[in-house]
């Protein structure tokens, strides 16, 4: 099968590194804050300096909370094709929780707390006949997916 | 800062307008308001409007403007205010420090919407941009705002053991409190087998517990002490009356954001707690004073998780606060006896002036078929787009 290329939904969102997919988020070295997606500056009423600088985020986290969204979403969002689908809420040992949509198993397999990891997958084709990718995440069951110290964090 | 009183209430039924105006909505809501306020459009010193993105207001949000141009050009000050869904509340806000403040006698606060069909769209002509949270929620993952709601419900049920029955009886007491509501839009009692039976929308919220989206209009004329004794009829005070925004590492799944640096010590929906605190304090009341709440219900996890948010309730007592009636409207503390959104569908920039209305007609012994018996004290909670929150305590 050919290799398709591929594009990410928004430049600047996530990548796909070597050891896997991150997120692109920002860190204040000031109050120790981490932000997704990035931020323009500290949120934090009691930090004073405000340095963000830029950081990876994942690739690990725990699940907080998920829904099965059965509606299909208004035409800003592709998906093709389209299928109820599953959203969660993951925390993630950075302290931060993020919403992203979630693989690899049905509703039933998920229970809340319980390890997940950070994957890509195509949305859909667009003109160019490149696959667009978001982020996503999915059940982290085996030694190998889980990453070391990461999985059991709550 | 001097006393503030209601001096005429006035809304517009909520439903499907599709041959009314914008405009005649506000104007309904407004003309009503003045005659329950014995005044005329001549005896007005200010208004504040609520801005709409939906429709209205020249594109530019300045609603108030319109109105005064279509029946009352006399000069008189108009504001426009955004806030979201809490544009209403902020609006009363700002004609209360009109007058609490002396700038004038006489201010009205007014807010009329009609909403497009469905989900609610993106506006027009916003550049995608990844620093915009609403283009990310929607490209990245499609998260409808009911999936926030679902994501706030399902850890719920984790955390306390809410149960579907216990979401659907939510449902359930804000539409049979709307039935006797000629305002509302959805008047017919529901039963928690026809929730369980509705379909599901994002999983655990079905289509009965989440609220549609409707038109509709309200408007609230406010006075020095002076003009309410002119008018007549009990003297209902603006005791308290506040307005705040969201604080840092607040727990809430914030429609439009994708993450949030969630912090303990932060308590979940900080605008709309900050706002009830605010304002509680200025009314000098505490929870046990509090004889009725009009809430932001954009579903049934809203009608439970809020009166613990503002500490009415301790939390994850609302379950059984609700299983017992004491949510009901000859309950220990009735909520929403108007019947929330979820029976008037969101007519988003209004809402929060209805809920004003509400509580003036309940303080009144006007709400026929609803009343709360001896309501003396009544507060109002809502919450809107860019974490605003607004909050009004009255009392009679």
């Amino acid at each position: 099968m050919p290799i398709m290329e591929s594009v990410p939904v928004v430049e600047g969102l996530f990548q796909d590194v070597a050891e896997g997919v991150r997120l692109m988020g920002t860190h204040c070295t000031s109050c120790g804050t981490h932000y997704f997606p990035k931020s323009l500056s500290c949120r934090n009423p009691f930090c004073r300096e405000k340095k963000i600088v830029d950081t990876l985020l994942g690739p690990g986290g725990t699940l907080y909370s998920y829904t099965l969204q059965t509606y299909q979403p208004p035409p800003l969002f592709r998906m093709a094709p389209w299928a109820p689908y599953l959203i969660g809420l993951v925390e993630l040992p950075q302290g931060i929780r993020v919403m992203g949509m979630l693989t690899g198993c049905g509703p039933d397999k998920l229970r809340i707390g319980m390890p997940m990891q950070l994957t890509s997958e195509t949305l859909y084709c667009n003109e160019e006949g490149r696959a667009v990718l978001t982020y996503k995440f999915k059940p982290a069951n085996t030694a190998a997916d889980a990453a070391p110290g990461r999985g059991a964090n709550s | 800062m001097r006393p503030v009183y209601i001096l005429g209430v006035g809304a517009h039924p909520w439903g499907k307008f599709p041959h009314k105006p914008q405009l005649q909505l506000a104007l309904d809501a407004m003309s009503l308001a003045l005659t329950d306020a014995n005044l005329e459009w001549n005896d007005l010193q200010a208004l504040v409007a609520a801005s709409s993105r939906f429709e209205g207001g020249m594109g530019w949000g300045l609603h108030a403007n319109e109105i005064v141009q279509a029946v009352a050009e006399k000069g008189i000050p108009a504001s426009n205010v955004g806030g979201g869904c809490a544009a209403g509340g902020i609006a009363v806000h700002a004609a209360f420090s009109m007058v609490a403040s002396g700038q004038c006698d006489v201010a009205a606060a007014v807010g009329a919407e009609r909403m497009p069909k469905g989900f609610i769209p993106r506006p027009p002509g916003i550049p995608n941009d990844i620093t915009d949270s609403d283009y990310l929620r929607w490209v990245a993952m499609g998260a409808t705002n009911p999936a926030y709601w679902a994501l706030e419900t399902r850890r719920r049920m984790h955390d306390f053991g809410t149960s579907d029955h216990t979401l659907a009886l939510a449902s359930v007491l804000m539409h049979r409190n709307a039935v006797a509501n000629p305002l509302a839009r959805y008047r017919k009692a529901c039963t928690v087998a026809e929730v369980l039976a509705s379909p599901m929308v994002s999983d655990p919220l079905r289509i009965l517990e989440i609220c549609a989206v409707s038109d509709g209009a309200a408007a609230v004329i406010l006075g020095s002490e002076e003009q309410a004794r002119q008018r007549g009829g009990p003297m209902i005070r603006v005791a308290g009356c506040a307005i705040a925004t969201g604080q840092f590492g607040d727990p809430a799944v914030r429609v439009p954001t994708i993450a949030m640096a969630a912090r303990m010590a932060t308590p979940h929906t900080s605008e709309v707690v900050g706002a009830v605190r605010a304002a509680c304090t200025m009314a000098e009341v505490e929870p046990n004073d509090i004889d009725l709440v009009e809430l932001a219900d954009n579903t049934a996890w809203h009608v439970l998780a809020w009166p613990e948010f503002f500490g009415f309730f301790e939390p994850g007592q609302s379950d059984w606060m609700l299983a017992q009636g004491e949510m009901d409207i000859d309950g220990r503390l009735p909520i929403n006896p108007s019947g929330g959104f979820l029976s008037f569908g969101e007519a988003t920039t209004a809402q929060g002036v209805l809920q004003v209305c509400e509580v003036a007609w309940q303080l009144r012994g006007q709400a026929t078929g609803r009343q709360v018996q001896r309501a003396r004290v009544g507060m109002t909670a809502v919450l809107g787009l860019g974490a605003n929150g607004a909050s009004v305590v009255l009392k009679v």
